[in-house]
């Protein structure tokens, strides 16, 4: 196990070197350089163009930028955001929490919900009931991420005003609010955004559970089981789902970046103050070192998600540890 | 089998072998959901191709921009006017015209450089193997939409051709990896080894032997590519950065109208809907392929 473990762990360290190799050279490869929207100003003289680059050390040979900009990453530095005025680490760092928040929130709830659909398509296989709920979760697979945030807030802030529009807390009265004022604030704040996401998760969770459980119902202990007199929720319950749950493990893995890319458009409808809202106003601003920044710290979140779940599944298949 | 007993299912005439193509189609044909979705994409493909005899006014066209903006839907305007007060319905309708042409066209660049790194991979094996697929893992770890948000910003004001390119170049990664197990399964079959026997060049083998044995998998890759590519434009339309104005795409409506998204609905709920039934039909579409080609 602990030898599985440092091969995965080396593993995910090439991957990230290679993502940093990869963003260095988009930056590199893109005409202009990152201050180039704000420089190609003609009130802009020389001389501050030079003095700019010299400071930002894009002077140098792009074989010293390179080291330079590696160095800078081993130590948790992103560079400088403009719009904020602030290192895009910080931005960030102060933006994560919301963003994990939010995923994890919906990371469960899908992987609840989804199941609990694919067992009750399972269970009544092949009739209307399956049929519809396999076009419903069909329909919600096939739908983009902010196209359902959009009619979530229109139905739910605009038409049957439910929940509040946007943010993570109530902008006037949080401040003046009790302790669990505040919690249900926040709870109040999260809960729509949280369920778009967790709807749009479930639908491919569903879709692939009920796959998995389809594959393991013609199984040799299936059969054994029935033939013990187990009722069919009884063989479902303990026998197909516990040997179909072993995909889940690897759907998780999957799942990560679909999960993160839908929290960018969810966070943008919802003005969550998440990653996403901080790297999706920054495309406007043009804002290039904060926008690179989520690039980079999306892909470590998706290469750790994806590492976590072969750890878990190692865990859960002790077949996998033998070797 | 009806009427027929257990044995003599068991000794099967030799059949003929379907070629994909045909195998793909009795596919498609058999399954009712099937039928139905390639009727619906047929219509969405038609529309396109037939936009401008159908579109009821000129896409770009901003005829009043004070007292023509922002209408509701209404006989004139089934769909509404944008605030630039032009017609809602017709920049749909012109808008599946440019959003399945960048699915399709983008789907292409993807499967030449899939194909063509997977095969590689697969047939060269050992080091060149590993280092390969060590960037494909590194390049699959970073979710597309983030790729293309570093990409478009560092490009801004891109045109639509490279716009379709850079799709393209970030939707190849799962399709090669694909390609890559089944060259590797096919590369001891022994048809293979008779090639090599009889001297064919390792090209020759590559490209008439083991390429046409890929039809399925790439089938399958392209029709749901084209469905993915179709969301991804969107979203990028629709945060700013896809396709330039005035043309139109269904994410770039959606956008025009996301200032006032309460009061100007229409013109996120339409093209959305468009954007979903094509999505849906492409998605059946490759389901249905792929339950065929991996039952074989």
């Amino acid at each position: 196990m602990l030898r599985y473990l440092a091969r995965r762990l080396g593993q995910a360290a090439v991957i990230v070197a290679i993502v940093a190799t990869i963003t260095f050279a988009l930056i590199h490869l893109a005409p202009g350089d990152p201050f180039s929207e704000i420089l190609d100003n003609p009130n802009v003289s020389e001389k501050v163009r030079v003095t700019l680059r010299a400071q930002y050390g894009l002077d140098r040979p792009l074989a010293e930028q390179f080291v330079r900009y590696v160095n800078a990453l081993a130590h948790g530095e992103l560079g400088w955001s403009f719009s904020h005025d602030r290192p895009v680490s910080e931005v960030l760092s102060n933006a994560l929490p919301n963003t994990l928040l939010l995923m994890s929130v919906a990371l469960v709830g899908s992987f609840v919900l989804g199941i609990l659909v694919a067992l009750i398509q399972v269970a009544r296989k092949g009739t209307a009931v399956d049929h519809t709920i396999s076009a419903v979760t069909l329909f919600f697979f096939s739908m983009p991420d902010f196209w359902l945030g959009i009619l979530a807030l229109l139905a739910f802030t605009y038409w049957l005003p439910i929940f509040p529009v946007g943010g993570a807390v109530d902008p006037v009265m949080h401040e003046f609010l009790g302790l669990g004022g505040r919690i249900i604030d926040r709870l109040r704040h999260l809960m729509l955004p949280a369920l778009t996401l967790t709807v749009l998760a479930s639908a491919s969770v569903a879709r692939f559970q009920r796959a998995a459980l389809l594959d393991v119902l013609p199984a040799d202990y299936i059969r054994t089981a029935r033939l013990k007199g187990l009722t069919e929720r009884q063989v479902l319950r303990r026998h197909a789902l516990r040997n179909a749950l072993l995909p889940i493990i690897t759907l998780i893995g999957l799942s990560f970046p679909a999960l993160l890319t839908g929290a960018f458009f969810i966070e943008k409808i919802f003005a969550w103050p998440g990653m996403g809202y901080a790297v999706v106003t920054a495309i406007g601003r043009r804002d290039y070192a904060l926008v690179v920044g989520g690039v980079i710290i999306g892909s470590i979140m998706v290469t750790l998600g994806s590492l976590l779940a072969d750890l878990l599944y190692a865990w859960a298949d002790p077949r996998l540890r033998a070797h | 089998m009806p009427g027929q007993t257990q044995d003599s299912a068991r000794i099967e005439p030799a059949r003929p072998r379907e070629s994909p193509l045909a195998l793909g189609v009795r596919a498609i044909l058999r399954k009712r959901s099937s039928r139905v979705a390639i009727i619906v994409l047929g219509v969405i493909v038609m529309i396109a191709i037939l936009a401008p005899f159908i579109a009821p006014y000129d896409p770009a066209a901003q005829p009043d921009i004070v007292a023509g903006k922002d209408l509701p839907p209404s006989l004139a305007h089934p769909f509404g006017t944008d605030p630039y007060s032009r017609d809602v319905l017709s920049r749909v309708i012109y808008g599946a015209r440019l959003s399945l042409t960048i699915g399709i066209l983008a789907t292409m660049v993807s499967l030449t450089f899939g194909v063509a790194y997977g095969a590689i991979a697969g047939y060269a094996s050992g080091l060149v193997d590993g280092v390969m697929m060590r960037l494909l893992d590194a390049l699959l770890s970073i979710p597309r939409l983030l790729l293309l948000l570093g990409v478009l910003v560092a490009w801004p004001h891109l045109s639509i051709g490279s716009l379709i390119l850079f799709l393209g170049l970030t939707g190849w990664f799962g399709l090669s990896r694909i390609v890559r197990g089944q060259v590797l399964a096919l590369k001891h079959a022994e048809f293979v080894t008779a090639a090599e026997a009889l001297g064919a060049s390792r090209r020759r083998i590559l490209v008439r032997h083991l390429l046409p044995n890929l039809v399925s998998p790439i089938a399958v890759a392209s029709t749901l590519g084209i469905a993915h590519v179709i969301v991804l434009e969107a979203g990028l339309s629709y945060l700013g950065i896809g396709v330039p104005q005035p043309m139109a795409s269904w994410g770039n409506i959606i956008y025009d109208g996301t200032d006032q998204i309460a009061r100007l609905w229409w013109m996120s709920l339409f093209p959305g809907l468009f954007m979903v039934i094509t999505v849906m039909t492409l998605n059946v579409l490759g389901e249905s392929l792929r339950d065929v080609y991996e039952r074989r």
